[in-house]
């Protein structure tokens, strides 16, 4: 018993130190038993990086994603695309629920129409009718058509550059203009969606003539395709399984060269399970020009300073480290309306520190501080801070200014004028009441 | 006969003016001269601020509202120390003696005064 603890205990503090992830490290794997080999290269691969994989059957009801409205896993992949109906716990809306416990999912896709397929549509992916898996005449080789070579992108943020091919058998979707999708990769272009696996022409055709899609055809299509919700969980759509397979890993694309498979799928776990492209805002300050304490509030056109800090996360040492690569951050000083917007630029020699001076409207009001940093794939940064911004003190204001001279002069012109008319009414009063008793007397 | 009639008009306007100037030389008290000259002056000094004003700045608006105010109110003030002791009212003002007149007006100005040097900034 003790040995099983202190192994426990062993495996617990491996997990702490080899977690790539920033989210947390317990995967579940949603796959048939007996497939669950045909993946032994990702899923050792996800082993290696210090993930923790439990394995559960489609029809399995144990263990539940969902415990006491607590995600029991900080990752799920759904390996089963052809299984018509999965657990209780695994339906549409379960996944909608686990995005919105900030837990990531891979989600595989294939030609056939299951209850998983149709929550696509949810994430503005069109899917083409049942049936209808991607193929392509090109390059020539010996495999079936609808085994594609595809090639990936060189340079794209998420993944290794210049990867080789990767093969993709599966379905296609078309993006709609969902503004969180991040398309990671595209069909080829000599390739289409045909109905070659027990659907029919005319459905096809139909769909796309009803969905406004055109054919699905070209390099519009996206093979795989990541979004990233707004409280910031990540969801990857592959449109088949068989690119994680270890068939497709050692596949070779030309001869001597193998797919770049294995790299590519780590690629997209790593984006999904909070590796790569993972940001945070650590601390934002504000003060006047010249001063350093922070102020609850601030009076029309001060010099305001403001600063954020921000770092971004190496999967390779777990940790945090300052981060100066965003160009185009903005600052916005809104009341209802941004004010003003700016530009928030790193600072030079201080990683990870970005700043901006800038001038606070001539209004008073309650102001808000605010970074709304969204980019596609990118975590989105977040940061309102709400100060007061007052008019000057009743002695706050400049005082004898140049220009208001000849009102001064007006002002006390008149009271001088005041003081010699009563001076010389009173005086001529006085000899008015000499003269009138001269009068009398006389 | 516009030709005519317009180099006669000249000389019956500036006969009416100079009428006017004479008869008001001539049967106007000096106690009410010496107030109209008064007017005069705050009459003169209201139009070079409200000019000053609106053809260079206003910037300072509570400057002008004070410096202006004081001038306008200065006047109303002053007018109406002249309609009290003008010997010709005397029938209207039966109760306010010229002592008390100018008294009310010199309490008046005093606190006019003091409002506009608190708004003047």
């Amino acid at each position: 018993m003790l040995l099983f603890r202190s192994l426990l205990c062993a495996i617990g503090l491996a997990g702490v130190v080899y977690a790539k992830s920033s989210k947390g490290d317990s995967v579940l794997v949603v796959v048939e038993p007996k497939q669950q080999d045909n993946y032994s290269i990702f899923f050792n691969g996800l082993r290696e990086q210090g993930y923790d994989i439990t394995f559960r059957a489609p029809k399995a009801e144990t263990p539940a994603v969902i415990e006491f409205d607590a995600p029991s896993f900080a990752h799920v992949i759904l390996f089963a695309p052809d299984t018509k109906i999965l657990a209780k716990d695994l339906t549409p809306q379960s996944v909608v629920d686990l995005l919105s416990h900030n837990t990531n999912v891979i989600v595989a896709l294939s030609s056939k129409q299951t209850a998983i397929s149709t929550l696509a549509a949810e994430f503005s992916l069109v899917l083409p009718p049942p049936g209808s898996p991607l193929m392509s005449y090109f390059p020539e080789r010996t495999d079936p058509a609808t085994v594609v070579p595809v090639p990936v992108p060189a340079s794209h943020p998420m993944l290794t550059p210049n990867l080789p091919p990767v093969w993709f058998s599966g379905v296609p979707h078309s993006l709609g203009n969902n503004p969180l999708l991040v398309p990671i990769l595209r069909a080829p272009s000599e390739s289409f969606a045909a109905e070659i696996d027990g659907g029919s022409a005319d459905a096809l055709v139909d769909a796309a003539e009803r969905g406004g899609e055109g054919l699905w055809a070209g390099s519009q299509l996206g093979l795989v395709t990541g979004f990233q919700t707004l409280n910031g969980a990540r969801i990857t759509w592959v449109g088949g399984v068989d690119i994680f397979s270890d068939e497709f890993a050692n596949k070779e694309v030309v001869k001597g060269l193998k797919s770049g498979n294995e790299q590519f799928v780590r690629d997209i776990s790593a984006w999904t399970f909070h590796e790569s492209m993972v940001l945070r805002i650590d601390e934002t300050t504000h003060h006047r020009v010249n001063s350093t304490t922070p102020l609850e509030q601030y009076t029309t056109n001060d010099q305001i300073v403001y600063e954020a800090r921000i770092s971004s996360y190496d999967p390779k040492t777990t940790t945090w480290v300052p981060y100066s690569g965003l160009k185009d951050l903005q600052l916005e000083f809104t009341m209802l309306d941004p004010h003003i917007r700016t530009a928030l630029l790193p600072v030079k020699g201080q990683p990870g520190k970005y700043s901006v001076t800038f001038r606070a409207p001539d209004r008073h009001g309650v102001f808000k501080f605010v970074i709304n940093y969204k980019r596609k794939g990118l975590t989105y940064l977040q940061s309102s801070t709400t100060v007061a911004v007052v008019p000057p003190r009743h002695d706050g204001y400049p005082r004898f200014l140049s220009a208001a001279w000849p009102y001064y002069t007006g002002a006390i012109s008149t009271s001088i004028a005041f003081f010699l008319f009563s001076a010389i009414w009173l005086a001529a009063d006085s000899r008015d009441q000499k003269k009138g008793k001269g009068h009398k007397s006389e | 006969m516009p030709l005519k009639s317009s180099p006669a008009q000249p000389p019956a306007a500036t006969n009416a003016v100079q009428t006017l100037w004479k008869a008001y030389n001539d049967q106007t008290p000096d106690r009410l001269k010496f107030i109209d000259a008064f007017l005069f002056f705050l009459m003169l000094s209201g139009v070079a601020q409200f000019l000053y004003c609106v053809l260079i700045t206003d910037f300072p608006f509570n400057a002008f509202l004070a410096g202006f105010s004081s001038n306008v109110g200065q006047f109303v003030l002053a007018a109406s120390l002249r309609s009290q002791v003008n010997p010709e009212n005397k029938n209207e003002f039966k109760e306010v003696s010229p002592e008390r007149a100018f008294a009310d007006f010199a309490l008046g100005s005093i606190v006019l005064h003091f409002f506009v040097y608190n708004f003047l900034g």
